[in-house]
């Protein structure tokens, strides 16, 4: 078979690259409502209040720092250089609940540890978010049979977003954090009401 | 002569059989005698204590003591038979002070009392849990709950309705 | 002065213990009067999965141990297994098993470093540290397609056989590794602050280490030369070149000057393994076999499933990169063990350490404990 040519000089880019402060903004697909104002000096940008907090709110996660079992480890890999989500604003892990809004359960939560998990979660502040990752924190995962692990971290606390995996790869870790930032952008009223779709 | 037979020889009244726990030599010893014998062994130069190992077997509990000499590069396996009803052993913690959380762990999960012990409690499962998990009629389908209490210290109950959300 | 003693609570969650360890601390001002260890906020009842699951089915279980270096693990029940049941295993599955052991310990120190410096306040080494983890890992991935739970090793060989292109990849990553070893060393080891943190800090003597069961490197930071790969060459331990590393000091800058020096250590048999990788079967055709798919690097080896060894009790130990790891296992003639016991090295290290900080101060308590290099999982099984 004859090697194929590729004209790269032919290949365009169909997605034009953002130019003005609105065009990156939308590009980032955080924020549902937008509005440009031409103004004499330049754009003014305009959206809703529970918009602009949400997008606050999605771009700094910090999460505290509570790794249980072996995914932990997994949160430390991605918490690195080779995944790095400080990309998300999330590189700030805190060794405090009240300074922390998202907790990642991520490991095995016994029965002697469910409680403490408990109290963490409720020592943290509002508004605050919890994903739980690993099948050990969704369902019991390969100990699900034991005597003293509790089955599924979402009988003790609710749970924003489940990342599978025994341990779930950085990938989706990463996959599972965008979907809890998703989700966070349609919270409040506006979005309920239809507003800010 | 390998190191059970040793000590057969040594004591002869207190090792009732010399055995292998396959490819390392092991001494069956009488459970009354068992400071005395350990004591014995750790002057011989035994002075690593690998691990307690508690068996439940049904109609007896066994406890295996794996030791390694440094100095000799010998192995050397040491078992008890216990009663069911009550297993009761000498603490060897003043020997080797390893055996303060292996034999803590013993008791935690299977149940075997080691006399003279400083600080007998559990180490791995609450203090309260029912029953001694590796034991073979433990309830695998009853579940149980901890709570924290007042000071800070685990509570264990079988109702888990202030630490489980309400669905 | 006549001071009153307060009691402090540190843990279970506390960012430098490693996961979920508590310490109940008497503290007289700044000083530790009084040190007890809490554990048990991770235990799983590892123990009970080995009697109700088959022979095959608990080796997922050990990855779980010891998540940061969990070859040895797989390792250490397999080779309970095959004592158990006489089960004679092939060249060149004994030097992949060696290799990625090794490997293993290679990682496991680089994350000791890390994390011990990241507890000391330092947070640059983990960067280092894990971005070297993470190329290692990308080797274990394509020989079994996992990051940290391998379930790689079998009763009488491994699962597969290496894949294509491995070995260059693993040169290249030794190549990286011996220049960066030294960057590190030069980050780390002439450090003021870490010094002054380190040294005369959490001392043991050799006796007393030997006493409360310290092994590996921990106990060889005492003055103590036994290393099991000598003491009882298992595997291929004897036909290699290497020394156990050991230093006299017994404070915690010797033992972390053992890891480091062992990183080496593990390096120079990893190239020797590279050398002499023998070829052949990667598995005991008695008891598995390699259906021939065709694609010589995607050779896939199996255990039956069914596997009933004839009655009996075992322990056997390795030295696992914490220290002794050892399985006892007894069996009572059916598909699944009647007990499984695991010895885990960081339990039995952890012992000591109330004994090393009386006197310090809590951030002692730190860098001594980091230097212990435990694992949850492993304590607490
Ligand atoms: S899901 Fe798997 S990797 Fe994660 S904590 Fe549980 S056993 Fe460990």
């Amino acid at each position: 078979m004859d090697p194929v040519t590729i004209d790269t000089t032919k290949i365009r880019m169909t997605k034009r690259k953002p130019e003005t402060a609105l065009e990156k903004l939308e590009d980032t697909n955080l924020i549902n409502t937008l509005l440009a104002a031409k103004d004499r000096e330049g754009f003014i940008l305009l959206t809703t209040i529970d918009q602009a907090m949400n997008w606050g709110r999605l771009s700094s996660l910090w999460p505290v720092t509570s790794g249980l079992a072996c995914c932990a480890i997994e949160m430390m890999a991605v918490s690195m250089a080779h995944h790095d989500i400080a990309r998300f604003g999330m590189e700030v892990f805190r060794a405090s609940p009240r300074q922390a809004d998202l907790m990642f359960v991520a490991g095995t939560v016994t029965k002697r540890m469910a409680p403490r998990v408990k109290q963490l979660y409720e020592m943290m502040s509002e508004p605050k978010w919890v994903i739980s990752v690993g099948s050990c924190a969704n369902t019991g995962g390969p100990y699900h049979e034991s005597y003293c692990v509790l089955k599924g971290v979402d009988n003790i606390i609710p749970v924003d977003v489940y990342i599978p995996g025994c341990p779930p790869r950085p990938e989706a870790w990463l996959y599972g954090i965008i979907q809890l930032r998703e989700k966070i952008k349609n919270e409040g009223y506006g979005a309920k009401w239809g507003l800010n779709k | 002569m390998n190191s059970a037979e040793e000590l057969k020889y040594l004591l002869p009244n207190s090792v009732v059989s010399v055995g292998v726990q396959t490819n390392k030599p092991q001494a069956v010893i009488r459970k009354e005698d068992f400071l005395k014998v350990a004591e014995k062994v750790k002057e011989l130069g035994y002075d690593n204590l690998s691990v307690i190992t508690g068996v439940d077997r049904v109609d007896r509990i066994e406890v295996i003591y794996n030791l390694f000499s440094y100095k000799k590069k010998q192995n050397l396996a040491l078992k008890v038979v216990l009663d069911h009803r009550s297993p009761e052993v000498d603490s060897v913690t003043s020997i080797w002070k390893v055996a303060d959380w292996l034999e803590r762990e013993t008791y935690d999960l299977v149940g075997v009392k080691f006399n003279g012990h400083p600080d007998l409690k559990r180490i791995l499962l609450p203090e309260g849990w029912i029953g001694h998990p590796l034991r073979k009629d433990y309830d695998m389908n009853t579940e149980q709950f901890v709570t924290i209490g007042e000071d800070g210290e685990d509570i264990v109950s079988p109702d888990g309705s202030n630490l489980l959300r309400r669905k | 002065m006549e001071t009153e003693t307060l009691l402090l609570n540190m843990g279970p969650v506390h960012p430098s213990t490693h996961g979920v360890l508590r310490f109940k601390l008497r503290m007289d001002g700044e000083i530790i009067r009084d040190c007890q260890i809490v554990v048990g906020y991770l235990h799983r009842g590892t123990e009970k999965f080995g009697e109700m699951k088959t022979y095959l089915q608990f080796i997922p279980y050990t990855d779980r141990l010891d998540y940061i270096a969990a070859m040895p693990n797989n390792y250490a029940y397999v080779k309970a297994v095959e004592e158990l049941a006489g089960i004679e295993v092939p060249q060149r599955a004994e030097y992949i098993r060696v290799l990625v052991m090794e490997l293993n310990r290679v990682i496991n120190h680089l994350v000791f470093m890390g994390s011990l410096l990241l507890d000391l306040g330092a947070s640059t080494m983990i960067m280092y540290g894990f971005r070297e983890r993470e190329n290692a890992l990308q080797l274990y991935e394509s020989l079994c397609g996992a990051r940290m739970t391998f379930n790689y090793i079998r009763p009488g060989g491994v699962r597969e056989d290496l894949p294509d292109g491995f070995i260059p990849k693993l040169n290249e990553f030794i190549k990286d590794m011996e220049k960066r070893i030294v960057d590190y060393e030069e980050l780390v080891n002439g450090n003021e602050i870490f010094l002054m943190r380190m040294k005369n800090i959490g001392v043991i003597n050799a006796e007393e280490a030997i006493n409360y069961g310290m092994t590996g490197p921990s106990m060889r930071g005492s003055g103590v030369d036994h290393d099991i790969r000598k003491l009882e060459p298992y595997s291929i331990y004897q036909d290699l070149d290497f020394k156990a590393c050991m230093r006299r000091e017994g404070d915690s800058y010797a033992r972390y000057l053992v890891r480091v020096d062992e990183i080496r250590e593990s390096l120079h048999i990893l190239k020797q393994i590279v050398d002499k990788l023998p070829k052949g079967n990667t598995i005991n055709q008695r008891y598995g076999f390699a259906p021939n798919t065709g694609a010589p690097s995607a050779v896939t080896s199996y255990f039956p499933r069914i596997f009933t060894p004839a009655e009996g009790e075992v322990y056997s130990r390795i030295e696992a990169p914490k220290g002794e790891l050892g399985f006892f296992v007894a069996s009572d003639g059916t598909t699944k063990p009647y007990r499984v016991k695991i010895r885990s090295p960081s339990f039995c290290n952890l012992v000591a350490l109330p004994k090393m900080v009386l006197g310090l101060k809590i951030p002692d308590l730190i860098a001594a404990f980091g230097t212990i290099d435990i694992v949850l999982g492993d304590v607490d099984r």
